[in-house]
């Protein structure tokens, strides 16, 4: 009895409020920026491919110019870049949207690593001290422990995020370019017939989620990490998507589907180093990506047979 | 009378393989109420949304308010006072009817919405013209006459001084309907101008000062409402004398092919809808079910289709029990069903004509063998029905969202009804639909009971339950108040029934 005690009190601790923080933010970003598009009706699939352009933008600007700051800049402009093409060829070519996001996608991997020999004669990975990350957040509490552990030691995105995610509910629900928005998403008829632009408001969106895609590759390779790695998202991506469908498209709800994410993320890194077979460990995300888009499925498809047959 | 208004002339709109509207041609002064009528298809909605901006038309100029354009936006309509009550709602179903209604035109205070200006606008109107609407609810809660309110308010929200009302009340109760008509004669009153486009000709001939015919997207005459006659209208309309009205044909009649035992249905709402319905239909006879919209007519052929639960009694089919089992099962046990809502449940929008005509009997020879369809063949049997069903336009090509409200309907009734199933469920068959394609449909429900079909025809339309039933059971808040035969119903007698005086006859 002892024993389980003490295995469960290294699991279950004030630290893993923390590491459940900081594995939630990457996807954060990718599903805030997600739940802006989704609100629009587009699925943004290539949000993984926009993270990891971004994510080597940052590390190779940040490297070379020695200032996060600029990495950071660097990588919005690229995730809005990418961003703009997409939308440029969903609305205007008239491209499926979810082929041209894993077309993104695709490149994203394919392009980073080619540039990551050329640039810096490595393969794999690149991390050097010249790399100037993101600042971390630190206050006192008098050596407080607790304290201590639950809020101190914050990369600067990480509550940055939890910050946009009551501002993107607010601009969503409360103001009128948010009403305008969710009317294109929803019907784009009744928002064409309110007057409203909807291609030109799909192209907006598209644009400001290569923002929140290019500080998520951003917060990643200079906050999360200090380093580039092929492949770095890892499917956070489209951890982000699941979430938001997890949310309905919802902020508040995509964030919990974010900590769900970040949670078992973090748990499992615990067992792992209790003994657990690693490859049992490497699959929990993406079962908990099937269970949470399942949930979120069956969360939607209640939803519909109540209300259907009313006009 | 007074001032020219609207003044739209040679408009030309095409759509692939479809001239909608050519030299279409209309006119409207202020404060008069101007109907526009004509068959499916007359290209009616097309000229109207020309107007309003939704559509660019190739040739033609509109001239509003003594400006001419060749064409106008949305943005510019609205700006110029325009308003349109489209056919199909343009209402977002998960937002509240305030926020529908203030969609695009939102009072605020910063970059927020006020609420208290929006409300006070949305009551003022409210009040003045008599829309009485919820605006809290959200779209997707409210009856559809209220939804209408809510369209009527949001053009009036935007400023409109000019209202074109896309076929108002084919989706309206006549309670419904006549306080419509009450808001439209208010508003006119209060110095606005009207287009009504309408197929139902005693409305129009009611409210109308002025009344424009048209046909084949063209333009075939404009009328004084006072000095014009039903069957001047119908004629103008569609070219040729029509015949409507009339009495049930006598027909032998068979044995029991659908009997309905003590039925206990759920609603939306309520928990139990339909309250003990009991009814049996014999072949080669026509059984109306009549009733105000809403006192459970939706549920019973819902629950009869197999699209929604029974909980208590039987439904029974060609001698077998069929209650609750899937749809696709019961129509294999001989029912054809044409349901209420042709855009949710009768068509694949997204389908072709032929695919969608097709859709029942693709599974057996001689459409497909060995579950490989055989398109020639769907074809060919598309084109029988297009042809003499008169589909227009005609081609098994086209994607069903192309087609006008009537010419969609008439796919449904080709379908369900030249499948020759044993029971015929007919929910409001002739909704929406031009008085030519009405004569067709009607036609059809008692070319299927000659032919020994036992048809079961949900209506809120009295005078077509009075002209093709052979019985005619009354519904009213979930229970069958009375049932009368033909000869000795008339619309009094239904009437008191429908509102639940008078129990048993
Ligand atoms: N978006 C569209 N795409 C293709 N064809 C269309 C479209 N809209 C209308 N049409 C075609 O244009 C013609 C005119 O249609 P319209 O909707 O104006 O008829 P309507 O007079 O309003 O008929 P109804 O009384 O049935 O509503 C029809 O043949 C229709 O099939
Ligand atoms: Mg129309």
């Amino acid at each position: 009895m002892d024993g389980l005690n003490e295995i469960l009190s290294l699991v279950f601790n004030a630290t893993l409020v923390r590491s459940t923080i900081r594995a939630a933010t990457p996807i954060l970003y990718a599903t805030l920026a997600c739940v802006l598009t989704q609100q629009a009706n587009i699925l943004n699939i290539g949000i993984e491919g926009i993270m990891i352009f971004a994510a080597f933008a940052a590390v190779t600007t940040s490297y070379f110019a020695g200032s996060w700051v600029l990495g950071l800049l660097a990588a919005i402009i690229t995730g809005v870049v990418v961003a703009a093409f997409m939308a440029f060829a969903h609305l205007k070519a008239k491209a499926d949207i979810f082929v041209v996001g894993m077309g993104v996608n695709m490149l994203a991997i394919a392009m980073t690593r080619f540039l990551l020999q050329r640039t810096f004669g490595v393969s794999g990975s690149f991390h050097h001290n010249d790399i100037v990350p993101m600042p971390r957040l630190n206050f006192d509490f008098g050596g407080n422990a607790l304290l201590d552990t639950l809020f101190n030691d914050y990369s600067l995105f990480e509550p940055v995020g939890i910050v946009l995610v009551f501002v993107l509910a607010f601009i969503l629900y409360k103001t009128v370019w948010g009403l305008r928005l969710r009317s294109v998403g929803l019907n784009p008829l009744a928002a064409e017939t309110a007057g409203i632009n909807v291609t030109f408001r799909k192209f907006e969106v598209m644009l400001y989620s290569g923002v929140l895609g290019g500080i998520a590759g951003a917060h990643l390779s200079l906050g999360y990490s200090r380093m580039f790695v092929e492949n770095m998202t890892n499917g956070r991506g489209f951890m982000g998507v699941a979430a938001m469908f997890f949310g309905g498209a919802n902020p508040f709800w995509g964030w919990i589907g974010c900590l769900i994410f970040g949670f078992a993320d973090s748990l499992g890194s615990r067992l792992q180093s209790l003994g657990l077979p690693s490859q049992f460990i490497l699959m929990i995300p993406y079962v908990v990506t099937v269970v949470v888009l399942t949930l979120a499925m069956m969360r939607k498809k209640r939803a519909e047979t109540a209300r259907k047959s009313a006009i | 009378m007074s001032r020219i208004l609207i003044e739209m002339k040679g408009i030309c709109k095409e759509f692939p393989g479809v001239k909608a509207v050519q030299d279409g041609l209309f006119s409207l002064e202020e404060g008069e109420i101007h109907s526009l009528i004509g068959e499916n298809g007359a290209g009616k909605s097309t000229l109207m949304k020309v107007l309003y901006g939704m559509y660019v038309p190739e040739e033609g100029s509109i001239a509003v308010k003594g400006e001419t354009y060749p064409s106008l936006t949305p943005k510019q309509a609205i700006g110029l006072g325009i308003g349109m009550v489209h056919q199909e709602f343009m209402l977002v179903r998960e937002m509240t009817v305030l926020e529908n209604i203030i969609l695009g035109f939102e009072p605020r205070r910063g970059g927020r919405i006020d609420r208290r200006a929006a409300l006070e606008k949305i009551e003022y109107y409210a009040d003045t013209y008599g829309l009485r609407v919820h605006p809290d609810k959200k779209v997707e809660e409210i009856s559809v006459g209220e939804a209408q309110r809510v369209e009527i308010i949001k053009t009036l929200y935007r400023g409109a001084e000019i209202l074109v009302l896309d076929e108002p009340t084919a989706v309206l109760t006549p309670q419904e309907a006549e306080q419509l008509f009450c808001i439209l004669r208010s508003m006119k009153e209060g110095g606005k101008s009207i287009v009504f486009i309408s197929h139902k000709l005693q409305e129009v001939l009611a409210i109308s000062d002025r009344i424009t015919v048209m046909r084949g997207g063209k333009h075939i005459a404009t009328v004084a409402g006072s000095s014009t006659s039903a069957p001047e209208l119908a004629r103008l309309m569609v070219g040729r004398e029509v015949f409507l009205g009339g009495s049930p044909v006598p027909a032998a009649k068979g044995d029991v092919a659908l009997s309905v035992e003590n039925i206990f249905v759920p609603g939306e709402k309520e928990l139990s809808k339909l309250r003990g319905v009991s009814f049996s239909v014999r072949k080669g006879e026509i059984l109306g079910i009549a009733g105000v919209n809403g006192n459970g007519q939706s549920e019973l052929a819902e629950a009869i289709a197999g699209l929604r639960q029974v909980q208590r009694g039987r439904v029974v089919l060609g001698g077998a029990e069929v209650q609750n089992m899937p749809p696709r099962r019961i129509r294999e046990h001989g029912l054809s069903h044409i349901p209420e809502d042709r855009n949710q449940r009768g068509l694949d929008r997204f389908s072709d004509v032929k695919e969608n005509l097709a859709a029942c009997s693709v599974s057996e020879p001689p459409l497909s063998s060995l579950g490989v369809i055989r398109w020639g063949k769907v074809r060919e049997f598309a084109e029988g029905l297009i042809r003499s069903y008169d589909i227009r336009p005609a081609g098994a090509d086209i994607e069903a969202s192309g087609l006008s409200g009537g010419n969609a309907q008439k796919v449904v009734v080709a379908r369900e009804v030249s499948r020759k199933a044993e029971v015929l469920l007919a929910s409001q068959p002739t909704r929406g639909v031009d008085i030519g394609s009405i004569e067709t449909i009607r036609n059809e429900l008692n070319r299927a009971k000659e032919a020994g079909a036992a048809v079961v025809l949900i209506s809120s339309d009295l005078e077509e339950i009075l002209s093709l039933s052979d019985r005619i059971a009354v519904m009213f808040e979930g229970r069958i108040t009375g049932e009368v035969d033909s000869s000795e119903a008339d619309e009094e007698k239904l009437g008191l029934l429908m509102t639940g005086g008078g129990t048993h006859v």
